[in-house]
């Protein structure tokens, strides 16, 4: 493989407005929607929805056509108590199963945690209504009043007779839904009765499958009849293919067909065995140009803007401060840098894609299942009807699966030889081929007045668009220049009290990387900021880091309560405040995820000067996410969100050399392996009479920054650039 | 031939050069060993050569030629145990504490931690972490890994 580069301008978004280009693009745009990019599935499910969802079988069973993808967050299961819970009936009674893209409508892409939040309401609703219905149906049948039928397990009593949901499907429909009831009244969410479902730790069906083995990912997908499809794919992002020579890759033995479009930058190999691919790849020579191979380190420093004032969003700017910068008894000032980031999921994505005349089936994980229906559609020119996508379970997700490249390459090739496909990404592939997590870049300003309250408060940052990350251009240039990105600015907002003047002002900018959908999207590199500042404002009035937040939570009513409780509590459990022992050092952080789940973490930081080595020995964490639907589910997505946050905070790190990935693989992309794993307390809060909330992505934030402050507990040195080590603190 | 989860499977030649990994998946299709990095890094892979937990990825078939390979789904037969259910003690360890989230690296884990308690039956904490640090969880549930990794050392006593 060879390959030149092409300096050409990178026409950002200010050229455009400054030429005049954007007006005329906009008009173009709305003149012909039909130039409108594939976008992924954003509607948020409304309680009608939910009807859709679940259905009763003539043998009593429940059919629950879960709307959420399943990638190890566990709703799958919480989704199915809730239906449990309306339905009055146990688990295994339940078969929980994920809906072909013909089978339901386009549900939400499975993102921001929001599988319990969003969807348990719409669950609820279908399921009740359900219930309703089969009540009516019990009616019918005895030739009582609805009123007098009583609820059961499984079912009914009418007049001291059990009758079982099953004895209710008339013999002619095996399977019955119920239209959606506006009246009912869900009861999942009152606890007050004896809650048969919620609140318990059920396990899911499926770890028996994990653990022998037989759980069906993409990867493990074989459809009869397949061939096996491999793609050179551009070393650079947004390189193009200027010249690809055959050398005889189909002389090896399997080789069905050699594919070579410069026009639309494919080349690829597709065998009868997956073991001839590689050296079949080997004998075609390609040559690549470039089109842009910025450096993202050059735009995304926040000194570059802060001079000129020259931000692209405000998101708050409340008071003036004037006064409170002169009056100012102790102040902070700093700058705080994260890092590009990669999902590194444990299964690189996977898929296998038919394309026949009258359907194409793609099987794959995914978290938007109609978004690679219609991505595919667009690509092979075919109507979204024709195309089903089968959704299988990922090996982790974690915002990297929004797209599905290996289905769109497999159903390209599937397209050319008419037999069903299977295409593979390697390590190194899901490195370099997807989205990733963009660097942050903040300044903040703050000062407390003479009561010790925060004054001022003034946060810049850049970063690039996370949600929009996705959308290509021209469309995102429009795109950028009207909208401010909400995922950068996730966690953007401090919780705490300022008098005088709040100003937050963000920039996202496109870089020649690609950007998108990580754990948390700006949560946690926001809050790394947030929380850091916060220490250094304690330290500079001479204040207990843990009393100094909580003297800062009063005036924003019960956002304020509940953080400080989590506060408190994590204070209590961490055992806060104790003597200070040499070398080791505690640091707490906390922060609100989404306006909805409250989180405090202490973290304990070991500094082993003998081997120069900085550890995390114990994290505490106190979340009150609403009502729990799943006790041990919850916990388990704590624990992973605290192991995710110490490798964001020692560890993960990508790097950009022209315009590739310098990292594609584990041992120079590092994760948190298991002996560097802390120990963990974690305790739940369940604030009375509030509905659940997002847990898979709360939890992290806080952590990172709670052990930024730790390590500056224990050495005297501020981590300002995440991931940090002995050595970048310069500890000696 | 080699002795895979106690059949004898016939190894052709053509075949010798392939990865182990790759020839149980796409030729054997036993698929409950899973890629994860290609280099043995990652220990998504890990299965037991004779008895000792090694990357299936890093083996050619030809190097287990004559010898014996457990997978993940031949491992609950190498417990000595035909109790009335079809699990190894370690892989019931596993659900009882409900260690999985997307469950994709469980395989390798579960592997890596039967060859830790053949070789060390009563393992300490330490032993423990080391003798799992080469098996990545992503979701992160190295807690619950190294518990349920104390539960069937302390059930396989009892």
């Amino acid at each position: 493989m060879t390959y030149t580069r092409q300096t050409i301008d990178h026409s950002r978004r200010r050229f455009l407005i400054n030429t005049g280009w954007l007006a005329a693009g906009i008009t173009a745009l709305t003149s012909c929607s039909g130039l409108m990019p594939v976008l992924p599935t954003t509607a948020n499910p409304k309680d009608e929805d939910g009807s859709s969802w679940i259905q009763i079988l003539a043998d009593g069973r429940v059919r629950f056509l879960c709307p959420r993808m399943e990638m190890g967050q566990g709703a799958t299961i919480g989704l199915s108590q809730i239906v449990a819970e309306e339905l009055g009936v146990d688990q295994n009674q339940i078969d929980c199963l994920a809906p072909d893209s013909g089978q339901l409508g386009p549900f939400k892409m499975t993102v921001g945690s929001e599988g319990i939040a969003r969807f348990s309401g719409p669950v609820a609703m279908g399921a009740a209504g359900l219930r309703e219905h089969f009540r009516q149906l019990a009616a019918d049948k005895v030739l009582l009043p609805f009123d007098q039928i009583e609820d059961a397990s499984g079912g009914f009593i009418a007049a001291g007779n059990f009758i079982g949901y099953g004895e209710l499907v008339p013999d002619q429909a095996r399977i019955i839904g119920a239209e959606y009831r506006a009246g009912v009244v869900p009861r999942f969410a009152d606890r007050a009765g004896n809650s048969r479902a919620i609140g318990k730790s059920w396990k899911s069906p499926e770890l028996e499958n994990i653990v022998t083995g037989k759980t069906i990912y993409s990867r493990d997908i074989d459809v009869p009849d397949m061939l096996y499809g491999d793609i050179v794919r551009p070393p650079r992002f947004g390189a193009t293919l200027k010249v690809a020579i055959n050398r005889g890759a189909e002389t090896l033995p399997g080789v069905v067909s050699v594919v070579i479009d410069e026009a639309i930058n494919l080349v690829a190999v597709v065998a009868k065995s997956p073991f001839v691919l590689a050296d079949a790849l080997e004998k075609i020579e390609t040559t690549w140009q470039s089109s842009a191979d910025e450096t993202p380190d050059d735009v995304l420093d926040v000194s570059l803007y802060r001079t000129k004032g020259d931000f692209e969003h405000s998101l708050m700017d409340e008071g003036s401060a004037q006064s409170a910068d002169k009056t100012a008894i102790a102040v902070a000032s700093a700058n705080y840098t994260t890092s590009y980031m990669a999902h590194a999921a444990m299964e690189p994505r996977a898929a296998v894609a038919w394309v026949r005349e009258e359907e194409v089936e793609v099987w794959c994980g995914c978290q938007d299942p109609y978004f690679v229906r219609g991505r595919i559609a667009a690509l092979l020119n075919r109507d979204q009807k024709e195309v089903v996508v089968h959704p299988l379970r990922m090996g982790g997700g974690f915002g990297g699966r929004v797209l599905c490249q290996p289905a769109e390459e497999a159903a390209m090739l599937s397209a050319r030889v008419g037999m069903p496909v299977r295409v593979q990404w390697d390590r190194e592939t899901e490195f370099q081929h997807n989205y990733f997590q963009p660097k942050f870049s903040h300044a903040i300003d703050c000062g407390l007045d003479e009561a010790g309250r925060i004054a001022f408060w003034r946060h810049d940052f850049v970063s690039s668009p996370i949600i929009f990350g996705l959308v290509p251009s021209p469309f995102a240039s429009i795109l950028d220049a009207f909208v401010a990105d909400e995922g950068t600015a996730r966690g953007a907002d401090m919780p705490y009290d300022v008098s005088e003047h709040k100003r937050v002002r963000y920039s996202d900018i496109r870089t020649g990387i690609p950007t998108g959908a990580w754990r948390g999207l700006g949560a946690a590199p926001n809050t790394f900021a947030i929380e850091s500042t916060m220490d250094e404002l304690a330290h500079a009035a001479g204040k207990d880091p843990l009393a100094f937040r909580l003297s800062q939570l009063e005036n924003n009513g019960s956002n304020s309560r509940r953080l400080s409780e989590v506060l408190r509590r994590v204070g209590k459990m961490a055992n806060w405040g104790q003597s200070v022992v040499k070398n080791l050092g505690t640091g707490v952080a906390a922060a609100v995820y989404k306006d909805q789940t409250f989180v405090a973490v202490v973290a304990e930081v070991r500094i082993d000067q003998q081997r120069q080595q900085i550890s995390v020995t114990r994290l505490w964490c106190a979340q009150d996410c609403g009502l729990v639907v799943n006790p041990d589910q919850v916990e388990n997505q704590v624990l992973g969100n605290l192991i995710w946050g110490c490798g964001m905070a020692l560890k993960e790190k990508l790097t950009f050399n022209e315009g590739a990935p310098g990292q594609l693989n584990f041992d120079s992309y590092e994760v948190l392996r298991h002996a560097e794993a802390p120990r963990t307390i974690i305790e739940l809060v369940e604030t009375s009479g509030t509905p659940p909330v997002a847990v898979g992505e709360s939890a992290f934030a806080p952590a990172v920054a709670a052990i930024a402050n730790a390590a500056f507990a224990a050495t005297g040195k501020r981590p300002r650039q995440l991931p940090f080590d002995y050595d970048s603190l310069q500890i000696q | 031939m080699m002795k895979l989860n106690g059949k004898q499977v016939p190894v052709s030649k053509e075949f010798h050069e392939i990865s182990l990994l790759d020839f149980n998946r796409d030729q054997v299709l036993l698929k409950g060993t899973k890629y994860g990095c290609g280099q043995g890094l990652c220990g998504a892979c890990t299965i037991h050569l004779d008895g000792i937990a090694r990357r299936a990825c890093q083996l050619n078939v030809a190097d287990v030629v004559g010898h014996e390979v457990t997978t993940i789904e031949g491992l609950a037969e190498t417990s000595g145990r035909t109790g009335s259910d079809d699990l190894h003690p370690v892989q019931k360890a596993w659900i009882e504490e409900a260690v999985p989230q997307c469950g994709y690296c469980q395989p390798g884990q579960i592997m890596t931690a039967a060859a830790l308690l053949r070789e060390t039956p009563q393992p300490d904490a330490a032993q423990i972490r080391t003798g799992m640090n080469g098996n990545i969880c992503r979701c992160g549930t190295y807690e619950r890994i190294h518990r349920a990794v104390a539960r069937a050392a302390r059930e396989d006593q009892s």
